[in-house]
């Protein structure tokens, strides 16, 4: 995950927050499957270290998570739907 | 409460406007069976249900509705960003510039204005998983609609099938929720009662159902 470039560690964090999209739904009835409960732990875990390191080097995904410093970075592009690259 | 996050549960990068394409794509913004009346209706119907494993379903995948309107936002906006007085006559958009210029409105395809009675919330438990089952198969089948338009432009058909293949799985929730509930109720008559309402309905959840015990 450290050597990946904005644009991989973003695909990165789309693609594990869908598995977790995917397998929260699934577990909503299927609470005690054991199987998934453990990949949701693993992609849980994924997911959290690729959005800190993403926040920590190229801004905020949600505004809990603005480094308020001089300036209120969460009004700086891009936003989503501006397309490429919305990373 | 909502968090937003500053992505789109799938990325949506189109190259070329196309304002033919949005005209119809538009449909599932705010269309009969679009994501905006999806969303609300899975959210709306929350509240009643009294199945915890359904409620966190509604609510999960009333969330995820929301995800896909602001895609659909995402590939209408980028098909007619930019467009020139040309294109727009050209195309047919005019219609549609006049009252909006290039923002995003719910409305049909066919420019019918979004309504609340493109979607129920019956406060029944069966009759809501039902409609909800029905909703996406509508959904399902105007993404297939969607496909056949747009087969030569691949920016629009990957983020277009990936939204086809959640109705699909949507579907599969909901038809697990059902059964989850009609696990709960009388196998002889699973129409006897209101599980939500009823005071002589079997109840699951002794807080949420209305059974005075």
């Amino acid at each position: 995950m450290h050597n990946m470039s904005k644009k991989e560690l973003f695909n990165f964090i789309n693609q594990v927050s869908f598995m977790l999209d995917d397998i929260t739904l699934f577990l909503n009835t299927h609470p005690d499957c054991e199987d998934a409960l453990s990949s949701y732990d693993q992609f849980k875990e994924m997911r959290k270290e690729a959005v800190f390191e993403y926040t920590e080097n190229y801004g905020p995904l949600n505004r809990y998570d603005v480094n308020a410093c001089n300036y209120w970075d969460w009004v700086n592009k891009p936003w989503p739907w501006e397309g490429e690259c919305g990373c | 409460m909502w968090v937003y996050e500053k992505r789109l549960q799938c990325p949506v990068n189109i190259k070329e406007t196309n304002a033919k394409l949005a005209q119809a794509i538009i449909s599932q913004f705010g269309g009969p069976d679009g994501e905006l009346a999806a969303s609300m209706r899975y959210l709306s119907q929350r509240y009643a249900m009294p199945y915890k494993e359904v409620m966190a379903t509604l609510n999960d995948i009333g969330t995820e509705e929301l995800g896909h309107l602001e895609i659909i936002g995402a590939i209408v906006y980028q098909l007619t960003k930019d467009l020139s007085m040309e294109e727009i006559k050209a195309s047919g958009f005019d219609k549609y510039y006049v009252d909006h210029t290039l923002g995003l409105w719910p409305q049909s395809a066919g420019g019918v204005p979004f309504n609340a009675c493109e979607f129920q919330s019956k406060g029944d438990p069966i009759t809501d998983l039902f409609e909800d089952m029905a909703a996406e198969q509508k959904a399902r089948s105007t993404y297939d609609n969607i496909l056949r338009l747009c087969k030569d432009y691949p920016d629009v058909y990957e983020p277009i099938k990936f939204l086809r293949a959640r109705e699909v799985v949507h579907f599969q929730r909901f038809g697990e929720s059902l059964r989850l509930i009609t696990d709960k109720l009388d196998d002889k008559n699973f129409y006897a009662f209101n599980s939500a309402f009823d005071r002589v309905a079997p109840c699951v959840d002794i807080n949420k159902c209305n059974c005075g015990n």
